[in-house]
């Protein structure tokens, strides 16, 4: 009687362990080491983008091309405030455009040239796949390098 | 509808993702036939010594209710771990925000809801998750959720396999998925979405001052190794609340056409596996054709009105593109989003509905098990109509079979609808704001669809983080990811040993036969479906409510 329990322990165990083992081991290896080695590798391979592509401006990080940040002076040009993640770090080629009379009154840059800053900063299209658009904080920041008589009190 | 161009691409991506899909097949299979292959010698020492620690006989062959049983356990386990570091993360490493411990209700919601491949998320990650709480509860999840769906696929065909003795061994299927599929595949994919704009770091939050001086918080992480596993093993649930419509989720058109890509990819080479593991590849052409098909009408359906750039759309995507992916997403049950639902017209929001109805279309790694379910559905109407007695791979199909098909079919109809009854009739619906219009209903109804589906795309987000709505759609999430699974499980180990003769009657693997399975599929699926979208999406359709749900 004795010797039969026994023995149905062990089959007990014998059918638990793997579902015990299985469980902590692919843990380790999905949960831990697989993202673990990615932000190793990341880190030392492709910092810029691992860290969320972070941009300066005179020495100071102020912000991420990927995540849209306010603007509301005349001078810059405004992101969207409307869309699905709330932070769309983009506008259409056609929005860009239409604020180019705002910041050349404001600031008295030629339109020509904000036209051209606007069409070096447009992205998105690859080969036949979706339609133009400008990265905001980006073509700001252009705005600010290339003309920083018009910007100087501003930043 | 859409231009010439946008047709164009629709056709290149579907065409490159069955080619990489057919191109992998011979690879994936190997996996469950254990021939040789060129990575043993790299690969073998670990599986052998992760059999050994976790005491696994891989030499053991298991019947059906042993191989679901280990399943079963294996994910309840896995639940019970990722719960308690989901409640308890306040206390543990890796979270430099901070973050509390989430509630009961919701950390068994986020465990179950992930554990089985669903992803339906009601919190925010960026607010609510620490790092250690997305890699080692949700990334966890990710790998074996997608591991343990196509272990249940490649035990369900074993089944049906000329000279098969049993199911295969549960844990052998599940480290080798892991060791040579799921996590190779994405290493490569988490690199990539690197080098695309997604960032993956362990250092906190970056606070910035912008450059009109205010303060603004970039909320980083380890991301890409999440994305990478959730478009990849058809999980969806995403790190950021706004899912892959988040840019720091799908920074430019390249990552979307990639994650589009990596939705179909695992369920549409499982197809070519199937007749890889029969030994009759012409028998996944009636699956091929069959998902293909009914993904094409999801997609027309999707396209007849074309959503437009405009609130709850991504400049970077645009409405086509949104659209595009809403219908990929939901046939290839992920359930990642790149735009707001309430930004999709009616119709394709019928559409995604109807994606998660078939589960088949091209589904996850369960897709196959779906069309096999409807496959043997077929071959009894048919058999009705011809008065022949009905067969499938020369076996023929008796009552019992009939009765565990049509068991799992009905399983996902019942687990939608009763629920979505109770949501309103509680007054839990209206508790979270769901008014009792087509809208609203819509929105009841899509809840419990994504739930029984294991899809996970959702109109509530964080807003359904009640007790009602955590506990009733992790019922529902159980029952409709293991129901099914066993029901297909019995039906295919029963098969093991039955008599086999040549085929006679019908020819499951013609064109013709292809044609009537869409056919029947849509037939099942409408006939039980139709009165409620009637009362959701397509009275919305009709009252005109364009672009307004939600």
């Amino acid at each position: 009687m004795k010797d039969r329990k026994s023995r149905l322990n062990e089959k007990e165990r014998a059918s638990y362990k793997p579902i015990i083992g299985i469980t902590i081991i692919s843990l380790l290896m999905c949960g831990l080491s697989f993202p673990l080695l990615i932000t190793g590798l990341a880190q030392v391979l492709l910092s810029n983008q691992a860290n969320g592509q972070i941009v300066q401006l005179n020495g100071r990080s102020v912000g991420s091309t990927l995540i849209a940040q306010n603007f509301t002076l005349p001078i810059f040009f405004h992101p969207r405030n409307d869309s699905a993640s709330g932070v769309d770090p983009h506008i259409t080629l056609q929005d860009a455009y239409a604020q180019i009379s705002r910041i050349h009154n404001a600031t008295g840059i030629p339109s020509s040239a904000l036209e051209e800053i606007v069409n070096q900063n447009t992205e998105g299209v690859l080969l036949i796949f979706g339609s133009p658009y400008v990265n905001v904080l980006r073509v700001n920041l252009m705005l600010i390098k290339t003309f920083p008589s018009a910007y100087k009190d501003s930043v | 509808m859409i231009d010439a161009a946008q047709g164009f691409s629709v056709i290149l991506i579907l065409g490159v993702s069955v080619a990489i899909s057919w191109l992998i097949s011979p690879y994936v299979t190997g996996i469950f036939t254990r021939a040789p292959s060129r990575v043993d010698r790299l690969l073998n020492p670990v599986e052998n010594l992760i059999y050994r620690l976790a005491g696994v006989e891989p030499t053991h062959g298991m019947g059906w209710k042993e191989y679901f049983l280990s399943g079963l356990l294996v994910n309840i386990l896995q639940m019970a771990v990722a719960f308690v570091i989901l409640s308890s993360q306040g206390m543990l490493p890796l979270n430099p925000q901070s973050f509390p411990g989430l509630n009961w209700d919701l950390s068994i919601h986020t465990a179950v809801s992930f554990a089985t491949n669903t992803n339906l998320q009601h919190y925010t990650g960026e607010t609510m998750l620490s790092y250690l709480s997305q890699m080692a509860a949700v990334q966890f999840l990710q790998f074996t959720s997608a591991a343990t769906g196509i272990c249940m696929f490649a035990a369900i065909v074993r089944g049906f396999t000329v000279g098969s003795k049993d199911m295969g061994n549960f844990y052998v299927d599940f480290v080798r998925t892991l060791t040579r599929l799921l996590i190779p595949l994405g290493f490569v994919v988490a690199l990539i979405l690197v080098w695309l704009g997604v960032p993956q770091t362990l250092s906190g939050h970056v606070m910035v001052v912008t450059v009109e001086g205010a303060t603004q918080k970039l909320p980083v992480g380890p991301v890409a190794s999440l994305v990478s596993i959730m478009q990849l093993g058809n999980n969806g649930g995403g790190y950021y609340g706004a899912n892959a419509a988040h840019p720091f989720m799908n920074p430019n058109p390249q990552s979307n056409i990639l994650e589009m890509v990596l939705m179909l990819l695992l369920p549409t080479s499982l197809i070519f596996v199937f007749g890889e593991l029969l030994g009759k590849k012409r028998e996944a052409r009636p699956i091929l054709i069959g998902a293909y098909t009914l993904f094409g009408i999801n997609l027309f359906i999707a396209f007849i009105n074309a959503t437009h750039l405009g609130p709850g759309i991504e400049t970077r995507i645009g409405g086509f593109f949104s659209t595009f992916w809403t219908v990929v997403s939901t046939s290839a049950t992920t359930g990642s989003v790149n735009a707001q639902l309430a930004a999709m017209h009616p119709l394709a929001i019928l559409s995604a509905l109807l994606g998660m109805l078939i589960q088949a279309a091209p589904g996850s790694g369960v897709g196959v098990m779906y069309m096999v379910m409807y496959v043997v559905i077929t071959v009894f109407i048919v058999g009705l109509m011809s008065g022949r007695t009905p067969e499938y791979l020369g076996i023929k199909i008796t009552g019992r079979d009939v009765r565990l098909v049509m068991l799992a079919f009905l399983i996902h109809p019942a687990i939608i609808l009763i629920p979505t009854i109770v949501a309103y009739a509680s007054g839990a619906a209206a508790a979270i704001g769901v008014g009792s219009d087509s809208l609203g209903f819509t929105q009841v109804l899509y809840e419990y669809t994504t739930s029984a589906a294991n899809n996970g795309s959702d109109f509530f987000g964080a807003s359904a983080n009640t007790v009602f709505f955590n506990i009733s759609t992790a019922i529902v999430i159980f029952l409709g990811r293991y129901a099914p699974i066993g029901l297909m499980l019995a039906l295919s180990g029963s098969m093991i040993g039955r008599k086999r003769g040549t085929v006679v009657g019908l020819k499951t693997d013609s064109i013709s036969f292809s044609m009537v399975l869409v056919g029947s599929i849509i037939i099942v699926v409408a006939l039980t479906f139709f009165p409620f979208l009637a009362l959701g999406p397509i009275l919305s359709f009709f009252q005109g409510y364009v672009n307004g749900l939600g």
